[in-house]
């Protein structure tokens, strides 16, 4: 298994992202992050769509960017392409800090950065023929002669599989795959040296999937594009990608070259990801991690580790190590309902439904606890927790019952100090503990993890998850 | 030329080098031009006079500010007023004429080096400076008297153009004589009746114009055959849709007779406009009467021939005592109706158009702008439209228009009222417009293309211009054509209320309003043809929008779409 690998990979705090220097970096992201305001005219509590992300894509690989919906991908890509600004951090382009271009500057550099939509349908305009559409970038840049721009558009629709004579055709007149031919077209029409990727076949059918991706491949060798793919596809990943970075709820969870990250994940959500791809071989034996409640709302990220609330692997308080497996996971059930109770319980209309007796959203915490705990044995010093949170619960209080359960189960995973230091200094809390990106092999793979801190003495994420999954 | 690249000539380097097809159109349009020359000439003139009073009254507005703002702020704000008011018109000017006339940079002619964003205002600068050294000049240096001269020159020239006679006038076709005892009828073309002769010159004007369309037609079909690069564009399409769409064609039919009515109306009505509407008293007509052959005034003659129900009453297709021929009848006191309906064309489709024009621009453009910036812009306008809405529209275009006609404004002067209804019209009607096409605005901003053209940097404005307006366009025809009718019979039932345009002006509301109490009687016509036109007009326009709306969608199912997708490659 990957013990070497940790082992070489020593843990340190600062993980030196810059460690790859000597080899040709193209795009440097420090920090970046892209908060969309609320939708009142005040603001509000504003949405972490990409909270805190760097990395860097080196010229002519391909780096991958899996993860679920809602995770922040496409607004990380849209961010590197500045279609969003970012709330703060770098993207360096070639040295250069592009979230402080604007104007004349930023639209000489779009020529270096290009996307290709997901959706063919919706990313081509109807009412002009094939040839405006994939010819705008050159009008807009100015770029020679009409007539050459003529002439290039009509190469480009031959390099990207079309007819010269589709020139003067609509987008309706073409077939999905055909359309996102276009799309592509378009983005090479200005020879940028970038492009994103946004699932650029994830709304195509299956049998054209296969050759839009050889058609980038070819691409990105003829011009040595240097592209950024978004998907949630793992397969196509696995298959075109040099590079993959796994995103959680705004983060980045593991970033390293595919084929290990794919065969020896590190991270417990790269495991529970992985595990979801089916495995052709009805036969085969394999364990589905499935992963507990929903994401947390990227409005109110839980504090510590964004992936503390669902992972399969949390660090456990050494007082309460030897609780049952069935117990932990019911205790984690239990908070997870907390939450939601929590989140959900100021909307108005919920409060309606149940004055109007309508199918509440949860019954009673006692409900809760008797088909949670009811045919478990508890032991009597969890028995007293549980029976004070649900006092407070019963008040109506979920927040301060949380706080107290956190406060008893909660682990570094969720941002309390380890080792018994929670209960010396409560001051403390203010700051929850923060995971550190670890280098987890020699490649330098990076995981957003405490289980890979080598200083202190967890176990690894894979043996806990042999243990309590398998 | 099937697979060839497009050989890149200019338009003008093909005419020369085929120049055949393209002088036998001239010389044709030629002809044209030269049968009614004095007619052309005449509107000419008029529009230039209507130019003049517009400019004349847009010079005025920093001097009127300036005093205004003087009056209550003192010498010194005025004068500032008077400096930022000239410099925001004459750099709104600018950015017009930079737009029109100059194609290249001022700013690289003079070398100057600064970032593309600042060169843009700095150009607008320099030629917002360039216009003021002209305006200056012609304020207070001899130049402007010169200017003044030429004006003047150029005025007479046009206006000795403009009396000469032309195939559809009066004086060519005559329609105007007096029945003899033994039924010859003497004054009138060749002798035919008044009523011929009428109906003849109807014809020529018509077959005249319709000689126009086809003309025109004939060259954009040689256009497309000698002189166009490509064999084939969308706009063929387009025009191929809009002819096989028949509702679309019949509103063409309709709102091209309008049209037509409207501009050739000294040639259609049977009386001119001056004895008919004007000065009936300054006009004489000679009859056959006891007496052999008299004189008598319009106005006279007008008492006479009045339809009023009863026996007092001159139909449709009829003359009254006088040999006079009255195509739809005469009103209520005499006039011809035909020549009133006429003259009232023209001032209800110029309030018509100029009303709809304006508030579909300004409806487009705010909705453009909101659905792209979205968030405190689109608060700002709905505040705005929603409080005009809110206001009781019919008694917001009475205040107004009363407010400025009893003020004696100047703008009320200006067509007999007809452009401050205009812009009243104008003013409280784009909020609807602006709610109607909003929703489809916001809808196309978020399409993915938007992005896309952000992301290979295209402007804003263009963005909104060529990703967004056309799908905004099709919805516009349709709320904007709707909104003319509305806007006609609002005027109609202004005039209706005795406000609007006033007498003796010809309204077609007015119409409706003076024989609407003869409606049951023998002169029913009074009211009821005036009311059958604006219904007309307004289905019309309708089916015109309809018809141009499925025309410039390329999705739209009529048309022979699968033709077009086969001879789509090029030929």
């Amino acid at each position: 298994m990957s013990q070497n690998a940790l082992e070489t990979g020593t843990a340190e705090a600062d993980v030196d992202v810059d460690s790859h220097q000597d080899s040709d970096v193209m795009v440097e992201v420090r920090d970046l992050r892209t908060y969309y305001e609320g939708d009142g005219l005040f603001g509000g509590t504003p949405v972490k769509a990409v909270d805190g992300v760097s990395f860097d894509i080196k010229r002519g690989e391909t780096l991958g960017l899996v993860g679920e919906s809602g995770c922040g991908k496409s607004t990380l890509g849209r961010t590197l392409i500045q279609l969003e600004s970012a709330t703060g951090g770098e993207i360096r382009f070639d040295g250069t800090d592009i979230t402080m271009l604007s104007g004349t500057d930023l639209k000489e550099w779009r020529r270096n950065a290009q996307m290709v939509f997901q959706d063919p349908d919706s990313s081509l305009n109807d009412r002009m023929t094939i040839g405006e559409i994939v010819r705008e970038p050159l009008d807009v840049h100015d770029w020679k002669t009409p007539r050459e721009r003529r002439q290039h558009v009509k190469e480009l629709l031959d390099t990207v599989g079309l007819q010269r004579e589709h020139y003067y055709r609509y987008p309706h007149q073409f077939s999905g795959g055909q359309r996102q031919r276009i799309g592509i077209a378009r983005t090479l029409t200005l020879e940028p040296e970038f492009i994103v990727l946004d699932e650029p076949v994830s709304a195509l059918d299956v049998s054209v999937q296969a050759e839009v991706i050889n058609l980038l491949e070819d691409l990105q060798e003829e011009f040595g594009l240097t592209y950024l793919f978004i998907a949630h596809d793992l397969s196509v990943v696995r298959h075109i990608c040099d590079r993959v970075a796994v995103m959680y709820l705004g983060n980045i969870m593991e970033i390293g070259p595919t084929e290990e990250l794919f065969s020896n994940p590190a991270n417990p959500y790269t495991h529970s990801l992985l595990s979801a791809i089916p495995e052709p071989d009805p036969t085969a034996h394999k364990d589905r991690i499935t992963l507990q409640g929903t994401p947390p709302s990227p409005r109110f990220p839980p504090s510590g580790c964004p992936f503390s609330t669902r992972c399969p692997a949390r660090i456990r308080p050494p007082e309460y190590q030897d609780l049952d497996n069935e117990l932990w996971h019911q205790l984690d059930t239990l908070r997870e309902v907390l939450r939601e109770r929590d989140r959900t319980e100021k909307s108005v209309t919920d409060r309606i439904r149940e004055l109007l007796g309508k199918e509440p959203h949860f019954g009673t915490i006692d409900e809760i606890y008797a088909e949670l705990f009811g045919d478990q044995a508890v032991p009597p010093a969890v028995e007293d927790v549980l029976d004070d949170a649900a006092e407070l619960a019963r008040g109506g209080n979920e927040r301060a019952a949380l706080d107290l359960l956190g406060a008893e189960f909660g682990s570094v995973c969720e941002g309390h100090e380890p080792d018994g230091a929670a209960e010396a200094d409560d001051a403390d809390a203010e700051e929850p503990v923060e995971p550190d990106y670890h280098v987890v092999s020699p490649s330098g793979r990076r995981s957003l993890c405490h289980r890979h801190d080598s200083d202190a003495d967890y176990r690894k994420p894979e043996h806990v998850l042999d243990d309590r999954h398998r | 030329m099937s697979m060839n690249e497009f050989d890149d000539t200019t338009l003008r380097d093909r005419i020369a080098a085929n120049p055949r097809p393209a002088l036998l159109w001239l010389v044709g349009v030629l002809v044209l031009v030269a049968l009614e020359l004095g007619r052309i000439a005449d509107g000419v003139l008029r529009l230039g006079g209507a130019v003049g009073i517009m400019v004349e009254m847009i010079v005025t507005i920093p001097s009127s500010v300036r005093g205004a703002v003087a009056s209550s702020f003192g010498t010194g704000a005025g004068i500032a007023a008077f400096v930022i008011m000239a410099f925001i018109l004459l750099g709104t000017v600018a950015i017009i004429v930079k737009w029109l006339f100059i194609p290249w940079s001022l700013v690289d002619r003079l070398g100057i080096d600064v970032s593309t964003g600042r060169e843009d205002i700095l150009e607008r600068l320099l030629v917002t400076g360039l216009l003021a050294i002209v305006a200056a000049a012609l304020v207070w240096t001899p130049v402007g008297g010169l200017f003044e001269m030429l004006i003047g020159v150029l005025t007479r020239g046009v206006e000795a153009v403009g009396s000469l006679t032309t195939i559809t006038s009066r004086e060519i076709i005559p329609n105007q004589g007096y029945q003899l005892p033994d039924g010859s009828w003497e004054g009138t073309f060749l002798g035919l009746s008044p009523a011929l002769a009428w109906g003849l010159r109807v014809l020529v004007v018509y077959a005249y114009a319709l000689t126009w369309l086809g003309w025109l037609w004939k060259g954009y079909e040689i256009f497309r055959e000698h002189y166009r690069e490509a064999d084939w564009t969308p706009r063929d399409d387009s025009i191929n849709r809009l002819r096989t769409h028949y509702w679309g064609v019949f509103g063409f039919v309709v709102v091209f007779m309008f049209v037509v009515m409207a501009l050739w109306a000294p040639a259609v009505s049977p009386v001119t406009a001056e004895a008919n509407l004007y000065s009936p008293y300054g006009n004489e007509i000679q009859y056959y009467g006891d007496d052999g052959v008299q004189s008598i005034t319009h106005g006279d003659a007008n008492m006479n021939s009045r339809s009023q129900g009863g026996d007092e009453n001159v139909g449709l297709m009829s003359y009254d005592d006088y040999d006079r021929f009255h195509p739809f009848g005469t009103n209520t006191d005499g006039k011809d109706l035909f020549t009133f309906l006429a003259y009232g064309a023209q001032v209800s489709l110029v309030i018509g158009l100029l009303a709809t024009v304006l508030m579909a621009v300004v409806a487009t453009v705010l909705a453009l702008i909101t659905a792209y910036y979205k968030g405190v812009a689109d608060l700002l306008a709905i505040i705005a439209s929603d409080s005009v809405i809110a206001l009781p529209r019919l008694l917001l275009v009475l205040l107004l228009s009363v407010l400025f006609m009893q003020a004696n404004h100047p703008i009320a002067e200006i067509y007999d009222g007809g452009l401050l209804l205009a812009l009243i019209f104008a003013g409280t009607g784009w909020p609807l417009l602006w709610r109607s096409v909003r929703g489809p605005a916001l809808q196309v901003s978020e399409q993915e293309w938007i992005d896309a053209a952000k992301s290979y940097g295209q402007s804003p404005a263009a963005t909104m211009r060529k990703h967004m307006s056309p799908y905004i366009a099709g919805y516009m025809l349709i709320y904007a054509s709707l909104s003319l009718g509305g806007v006609i019979i609002g005027v109609a039932a202004l005039s209706y209320l005795g406000f609007g345009v006033q007498a003796p002006t010809p309204e077609w509301g007015r119409a409706v309003f003076e024989g609407k109490s003869y409606v049951s009687t023998s002169s029913w016509h009074v009211a009821t043809l005036p009311g059958l036109l604006v219904v007309f007009l307004v289905t019309g326009f309708n089916a015109l929008g309809d018809g141009i709306r499925d025309a410039i969608d390329p999705q739209s199912d009529s048309g022979d779409g699968s033709a077009a997708a086969a001879t789509g490659g090029g030929g």
